[in-house]
């Protein structure tokens, strides 16, 4: 390891946070002090020295990676696990199974007359628009670099230049009026201004660049266009403006569709330990205060159930449940005025048609996040034990870099917080 | 600066999911109690170093996913635990019924010499109660077990139960024990011995880590 600053860089809040103090004996501890991992400390001791830090009980980096570095060893057998689970999913039969799904939901839906000639736009809509950015790994990569790497056609200087968007126009694709978006852009810095002004431009249409969208996504999306921004680029939303209507109605007609044709059969044999599993772990979730709520614990069983039950190879898994919560945060965040916490809003107040949107939104987001996901959650979960298998060799070689993994997904484990 | 501990070894938490293991163990090692705790994903896990007769004993304590899905993974634990709880629910019926599945499974995966005590949990709600005390006993004699009934609400039988596991594990493996006695200055490592004895070199701690 020869990056000495980038880590002093990278674990400086930690260092800070160690009191002066401190002098490490080689071997009077357990796991013996390691100087590849303290090798800054001695450097600040003299710094930090003159104030006097109160020890406070933070959980820093050190901390951890003493308490833990005795935890693990390495198990000779993942790989018979990982073949194991490998063998077990069969995808063509996952493939099948879904494929089957939803044709036997597709012909019933025609019976029932929910699908029109949408259906044919929708699956050629699918096929462009699939979100590489929750889908692919390999895109994350290159839509981040790409994004650092300045527009060789100055595109987006133009696109700085171009006139801003009337803002009813933007604000009608989010079904809000216009007051309430001109009341979120008050009090924006300079820059967030102009970052939400390109969001708009972009998400106003006729046919919004999901790419460009992706890239500008990747340092944040501003609050105000987040919901939309999040339902485009989840491949739920046509790029396309004007089929942008249409295509939610559809969709909420056919999700609550899906409850009136499956909902009721919670209850059943057959589909009981999933619906326990479901009623087991909601009131679980965080945060308490929105989720504990009757009328949201209640969509979180639609939502979930209904999922579980058109998606047999995995049905409902634990932790699939938490994907449901950023979405309905997010959506809900719509409804509510920009100083209130989405956690103490009191969802009843709402209006059943907003909530019913909010639900159907929800539901089919998720639905598009676990498709790219779904062989974490399937049997054997051959997806979690990939990347655990790949993690452990990123491990191998970058010795220090396991530590902060498993520190940062401790720490996410430890305080997940909405927002 | 003293030694941090003689002896290192694992327990692990197992049963149906939503029995309180996770609060049973927060109640043992930080002493707090959530009413609602976030389920886990997979696998987690906590330690605490006890005093068993002198002993310093450092016990890694793995919690498990009780939903059936996560079983290929938390059972790749279960080979390399010196002690196990089994865990089940005084208000429900079907985790103590299921009891049965969690011991065959421990059969199977677990080393031989595996050291098992049987938990009834949530005895605090005595309203709700589906199994009785004295079921519990009859299943664990049944196994060969200790029983205990807990509540991590109430902090009821929580120390007991989990340092009675470890004398257990303690008094399982007293011929490494025997040996640390006549030579105490050297850390004994269960865990370690079991396996293959892999030391830290001193220089760096190369352990691997995926939690």
């Amino acid at each position: 390891m020869t990056s000495d600053t980038g880590r002093k860089q990278f674990w400086k809040r930690s260092v800070a946070k160690v009191p002066g103090s401190i002098q490490h004996v080689y071997g009077a501890q357990h796991p013996p002090f390691d100087p590849l991992l303290h090798g800054t400390l001695s450097k600040t001791v003299q710094k930090t020295q003159t104030t006097p830090v109160k020890l406070k009980k933070v959980t820093t980096f050190q901390e951890f990676e003493s308490n833990t570095s005795d935890a693990w060893d390495v198990g000779e057998d993942d790989d018979e696990l990982l073949a194991m689970a490998a063998e077990n999913l069969n995808t063509e039969v996952v493939m099948e199974t879904a494929n089957k799904v939803i044709e036997n939901h597709t012909k019933l839906q025609e019976q029932n007359k929910f699908q029109e000639t949408q259906q044919v736009e929708d699956q050629s809509v699918k096929l462009e628009e699939l979100p590489s950015f929750i889908s692919s790994d390999s895109k994350i990569v290159k839509s981040a670099s790409e994004s650092q790497i300045p527009n060789p056609a100055g595109e987006r200087h133009s696109l700085q230049r171009q006139q801003s968007v009337p803002h009813q126009a933007s604000a009608a694709l989010m079904g809000k009026s216009s007051e309430q978006i001109s009341l979120n852009t008050t009090g924006l810095s300079e820059r967030e201004a102009f970052r939400l002004e390109k969001f708009r431009q972009l998400l106003s249409g006729p046919n919004t660049d999901l790419d460009e969208l992706r890239k500008l996504s990747w340092s944040g999306t501003p609050k105000p266009v987040r919901s939309i921004t999040w339902k485009l680029l989840s491949g739920y939303l046509p790029a396309n403006v004007e089929r942008r209507d249409g295509t939610l109605k559809r969709k909420q007609k056919e999700y609550f569709a899906f409850i009136e044709q499956y909902y009721n059969s919670r209850n059943d044999e057959a589909n009981q330990s999933t619906y326990r599993q479901i009623q087991i772990d909601i009131p679980r979730m965080s945060p308490e205060t929105l989720i504990l709520q009757p009328v949201v614990t209640e969509i979180f069983e639609r939502i979930l159930f209904i999922w579980a039950i058109r998606h047999p190879a995995s049905g409902y898994v634990q932790g699939i449940n938490d994907l449901v919560t950023p979405f309905f945060v997010v959506f809900i965040g719509d409804y509510v005025a920009e100083e209130e916490e989405v956690e103490n809003v009191d969802v009843s107040s709402l209006p059943e048609e907003v909530l019913r949107n909010i639900e159907a939104d929800s539901f089919w987001c998720m639905s598009k996040l676990l498709d790219g996901i779904q062989d974490n959650y399937t049997f054997a979960q051959p997806g979690i034990q990939k990347k655990v298998k790949m993690l452990e060799e990123l491990v191998s070689r970058i010795d220090v870099l396991i530590f902060s993994v498993a520190f940062l997904i401790w720490k996410m484990a430890s305080k997940f917080e909405i927002n | 600066m003293a030694k941090q501990y003689d002896v290192l070894f694992r327990l692990l938490l197992i049963g149906d999911s939503g029995v309180g293991k996770t609060c049973l163990l927060c109640r043992f090692t930080d002493n707090e109690f959530h009413p609602s705790h976030i389920s886990t994903i997979g696998v987690d896990f906590k330690m605490k170093t006890i005093d068993v007769d002198g002993i310093k004993v450092r016990i890694q304590i793995w919690d498990t996913a009780g939903q059936e899905r996560y079983q290929t993974i938390t059972k790749q634990y279960y080979r390399r635990a010196q002690g196990i709880f089994l865990v089940y629910d005084i208000t429900s019926e079907r985790s103590y019924q299921h009891i049965m599945k969690w011991a065959s499974d421990v059969d199977e995966y677990a080393p031989d010499g595996v050291q098992k005590i049987l938990i009834g949990n949530k005895a605090d709600e005595e309203h709700k109660r589906q199994v009785g005390k004295h079921q519990g006993m009859k299943l664990a004699e049944e196994y060969g077990m200790d029983f205990y009934e807990t509540s991590a609400c109430t902090n009821y039988n929580i120390k007991e139960s989990f340092t009675r596991l470890t004398e257990l594990v303690l008094m399982a493996h007293r011929k490494e024990l025997d040996g640390l006695r006549l030579a105490s200055n050297d850390e004994l490592n269960l865990a370690e011995l079991e396996e293959d004895g892999r030391k830290a070199d001193g220089t760096a701690n190369s352990k691997s880590c995926w939690c």
